[in-house]
């Protein structure tokens, strides 16, 4: 893969055939991907979400000292205001600091919408770097500043030895893809342009002992880069830690939470293990193919069948596999353990899950190994990253399979029809389920553990307290009506996209067999 | 000059256009823009200003029309107009108004002609559409309600010499704008008034529809409001007034003083009502009386917040709870004529004590005003900190009031350290519910 030699990063629609705008059967998911052409259906009644420049904020709000600088009118990046108050204590978990989380906007009003707005950039990077001292700055480019034809770029090779910090310009016009993840394809090429290189020796290193040499390479060849997302906690980090050790492997976290010098040193991993291939694999592909350094992009670790996966792919690439297996069993065995007063508590009980392809169908491995049955999803998107995960999970053919990015209308026939007894959803459209009175477990959490065997005994935990008293969303269901007209209830979830359906199991079939 | 703004504490005009259709029972916005804009300011809007949520059809519900690469090439005015179709169909609403962002202003898509191509079509609610994009103004909250005094309210309705209207609290960038609507109608109802405030309790779109009644407009921030009080000027021929919003007894008195005086009511009103009202206020601080003294809990006072809080707050806790205010930073962007009039309201403080005051968007500023406010004095052995003292401002402090060990209570846009329901800070109840928050935090580690 090599995209770097672009301004930004390709569609998803166009680099991986991602679609937003599907309904369908469990059992037409991976004929549908096979086929393709998932992104060609639109809506006709839409509802806001994320854009890469909000979703960009996931990753880059995270780095150490750092400052972002929002390219484009006041308002771009004002959702940073929703962790301004708790990013520094996650930062703190990982290195002491003080330091919250900085943000400036380039404030870019009338004048610059008619004479550009590089000057404004200009003088904002050069102030920054003076007033913060920060080791990166790093810049989201709006829509208006890609629609005015802002040469950013030029603009950060000019500056580059004006300033000591060191500048990373993001391409994450809203309007450029459907597909919200794209936004994770412009944070990693501007890393990949900007903060990734190899370390050059230092004359310390190069004059090492021979047998401290050795012992360094040696700690090297047993280290694994894992690729952290923002939707997993310090307790998930340190869940995959201990598995990892368990299997003498020393891990490393990054890109959340790192700094500077981490992109260089990260380089020299024996392994890159992503947790989501819609999260890294333009970061993976691309550091694979300029510093040929191997990477594992699988299923997510959340569930015993994906943890078991997740663990042994690791493993076998340490020749562990054994290892993993033996400790395996013995995390399953004491999980079982402990697990039948909840699966005695969950029997009968139904779920729906909506948020991110990998992670729903994850988690809804998980959910199945305590005792629920799954009888929904709405997945944010669609492509060929959800398969491993999909591997893992046994669910009836029919199971609706929903794909939606938010849009948290489309889930309320869904959810009337499908009346289950639990909704696990992504945060941001919980306003409008609370309103039919179902209780909600986070999809994910920054505060909580999910992954690996610890996050499923502490989702089986938090699962019996909300399931134990649903009272709030109830009674809300009861006093706060949702805002739909009549006839909207009876409509099925795809009564507003348009373009082709995916095909039914028995065409696919016959495509697939006809090809 | 500061070529950018360190943490913005507003978001832009869509964002203050759409929690002020939030803050409007039964009425839709249309967004016309790109995915991501209504979903970064409801971010904004829901952590910044207490867990306000997404209410009715708001949060990623707000109707978008989500325009890509496409509509950016060719136009997004058949694609919005598809839309404003389909939410009609979808959405039960009493209002329906399309706004902009950015993106579609600069390839210069018509709002108000896709509405009008369509107004054939639709009997019923009423569809407007207000231009909002970010880089041409950040109000806007004047912008949707200028454009419903126009299009909204009856015209020719006969003035009421009771009714008042009161405008310029922003849903949101006003954390407590709620319970401070209800407080300051509760205020006026105590002299004889009905006050229309629009968000308030009970209050539906019915009382927008008929707002012209008012024989007078109250705008209670020498910024937001403005616009649309010239605007209702114009179209109702109704005066305005502005009383800046009083926080506590004393502020209260005035304004009730005032108020009372620009209706044309006898001077005794206003003053009987005021008595009383001080008398109940009183008789609960009097309740601190005890601990104050008994334990010393003067303090010194930093305070960080925008042009609607930084006087009235600053004032408040100067006059009436006897601190010492040390430096006020106002953080609104403000045209010069905007920051006299606000400076003007630092002066004739009963206290006569006046702080450092700064007007400044950047929050990695306040520490240096604070080294002028507060220059290290006194010898190596016998120094005179800033101490004790506490920080009254937004989540943006919290570094600040760390670094000294200084107590922060949240009051100015963005509180995400407190969930905001109905408590006001503004008149006499929102002075006593500040006075006891504040102390609260005082006696916290009791």
């Amino acid at each position: 893969m090599d995209y770097l030699k672009g301004l930004a990063a390709p569609d998803r629609c166009e680099r991986l055939g991602a679609g937003v705008a599907l309904s369908m059967g469990c059992g037409q998911i991976q004929g549908a991907i096979l086929a393709g052409a998932l992104g060609l259906n639109r809506r006709t009644y839409s509802q806001t979400y994320g854009c890469q420049f909000t979703l960009s904020l996931s990753i880059i709000n995270t780095f150490q000292r750092t400052v972002l600088i929002a390219h484009g009118p006041v308002g771009c990046g004002a959702c940073s205001v929703a962790n301004a108050g708790s990013i520094k204590k996650f930062k703190n978990l990982r290195q002491a600091t003080n330091e919250g989380l900085i943000w400036v906007s380039t404030n870019l009003g009338e004048s610059e919408v008619i004479n550009g707005g590089e000057n404004k950039l200009r003088q904002t990077i050069l102030e920054v770097d003076k007033l913060f001292r920060p080791e990166i700055i790093i810049i989201p480019v709006g829509c208006v500043p890609a629609i005015i034809g802002d040469d950013v770029e030029s603009l950060v090779a000019a500056l580059a030895n004006q300033v000591s910090a060191k500048l990373v310009p993001v391409h994450s016009a809203g309007f450029k893809s459907k597909v919200m993840a794209t936004a994770y394809d412009d944070v990693y090429h501007g890393v990949l342009k900007n903060l990734t290189g190899k370390l050059p020796l230092e004359a310390s290193e190069q004059l090492l002992d021979p047998i401290e040499e050795g012992r360094r390479r040696l700690a090297l060849s047993r280290t694994v880069n894992v690729l952290n997302v923002f939707s997993m906690s310090y307790d998930d980090e340190r869940e995959l830690r201990r598995l990892l050790e368990a299997l003498d492997l020393k891990a490393r976290f990054f890109p959340e939470f790192t700094d500077r010098g981490d992109f260089k040193t990260v380089l020299d991993g024996a392994l890159n293990v992503s947790l989501c291939g819609t999260h890294d694999d333009y970061y993976l592909e691309h550091v694979k193919s300029l510093y040929g350094q191997p990477f594992i992009t699988d299923t997510l670790p959340v569930g015993p069948r994906n943890t078991a996966r997740w663990l042994k792919l690791v493993a076998g690439f340490f020749g562990e596999t054994e290892r993993a297996e033996r400790l395996i069993a013995a995390e399953e065995a004491a999980l079982n353990q402990v697990l039948g007063p909840f699966r005695q508590a969950f029997l009968g009980k139904k779920a729906f899950l909506s948020g991110g392809e990998v992670r729903v169908v994850a988690t809804a491995e998980l959910l199945n190994f305590l005792g629920l049955t799954v009888v929904g999803f709405k997945g944010h998107h669609l492509d060929r990253f959800i398969l491993p995960a999909w591997e893992q999970l046994e669910v009836p053919p029919q199971t609706v399979f929903h794909v939606a990015t938010q849009q948290p209308s489309e889930q309320i026939s869904l959810i009337n029809r499908l009346k289950p007894d639990l909704f696990v959803g992504h945060a941001g459209g919980n306003n409008i389920t609370a309103r039919q009175g179902l209780p909600i477990l986070p999809l994910f959490s920054n505060a909580y553990g999910y992954m690996g065997y610890s996050g499923i005994f502490e989702v089986a935990r938090r699962l019996r307290r909300i399931l134990q008293n649903g009272a709030f969303n109830r009674n809300l269901a009861k006093h706060r009506p949702l805002p739909y007209r009549k006839a909207f209830y009876d409509c099925e979830a795809d009564a507003y996209l348009e373009g082709p359906r995916p095909l039914s199991e028995g065409q696919l079939t016959a495509q697939n067999l006809g090809q | 000059m500061t070529t950018f703004i360190d943490r913005p504490r507003w978001s832009c005009a869509l964002g203050g256009a759409l929690f002020t259709l939030r803050a409007l029972r039964r009425a839709v916005p249309i967004i016309h823009a790109s995915p991501g804009c209504g979903y970064n300011v409801y971010m904004a809007g829901n952590a910044g200003a207490g867990y306000l949520g997404g209410g009715y059809c708001g949060g990623t519900a707000w109707s978008s029309s989500n325009v890509g690469e496409t509509e950016i090439v060719f136009g997004g005015v058949e694609r919005l107009k598809e839309q404003i179709k389909t939410t009609l169909e979808v959405v039960d609403g009493d209002l329906y108004v399309v706004l902009s962002g950015c993106m579609v202003e600069l390839i210069g898509d018509d709002l108000e002609a896709a509405v009008a191509d369509l107004a054939g079509e639709f009997k019923g609610p009423k569809i407007l559409a207000v231009s909002t994009p970010g880089f041409a103004d950040r109000r806007g909250y004047d912008l949707v309600m200028s454009e419903l005094f126009r299009s909204f309210c009856l015209k020719g309705l006969e003035k009421k010499a009771e009714v008042i209207n009161f405008l310029g609290l922003v849903p949101g960038q006003d954390v407590f704008y709620k319970g401070n609507l209800a407080e300051l109608k509760r205020m006026a109802a105590t002299i004889g008034l009905k006050a229309n405030t629009f968000f308030g309790d009970f209050e539906d779109l019915g009382v927008l529809e008929r707002a012209s009644e008012a024989s007078l407009n109250v705008v209670l921030s020498d910024y937001h409001g403005q616009l649309a009080a010239q605007t209702f000027s114009e179209v109702h021929g109704t005066p305005y007034l502005t009383l800046p919003l009083p926080v506590g007894a004393i502020q209260s008195r005035e304004f009730l003083k005032n108020l009372g005086q620009a209706v044309g009511l006898s001077r005794e009103v206003p003053k009987r009502a005021a008595d009383l009202e001080e008398d109940r206020y009183y008789d609960y601080l009097e309740r601190a009386a005890d601990i104050v003294n008994d334990v010393d809990l003067q303090r010194y006072l930093i305070v960080v917040a925008d042009s609607l809080y930084a006087p009235a707050a600053t004032r408040f806790f100067a006059d009436e709870l006897g601190w010492i205010p040390v430096l006020t930073v106002v953080t609104d962007d403000l045209d010069d004529q905007t920051r006299k009039t606000v400076s003007g309201r630092f002066e004739g403080f009963e206290s006569q004590l006046k702080p450092l005051v700064k007007f400044e968007s950047s929050a990695i500023k306040t520490r240096a005003h604070l080294n002028q406010a507060w220059p290290r004095v006194g010898s190596q052995r016998h120094q005179d900190p800033l101490s004790p003292a506490v920080v009254v401002g937004s989540v943006f402090e919290r570094e600040l009031a760390e670094g000294f060990s200084y107590p922060l209570l949240s009051l100015s846009y963005p509180v995400t350290d407190q969930v905001i329901f109905q408590q006001a800070r503004a008149g006499y109840e929102g002075g006593l519910s500040l006075a006891s928050a504040a102390l609260s935090l005082v006696v916290a580690g009791r």
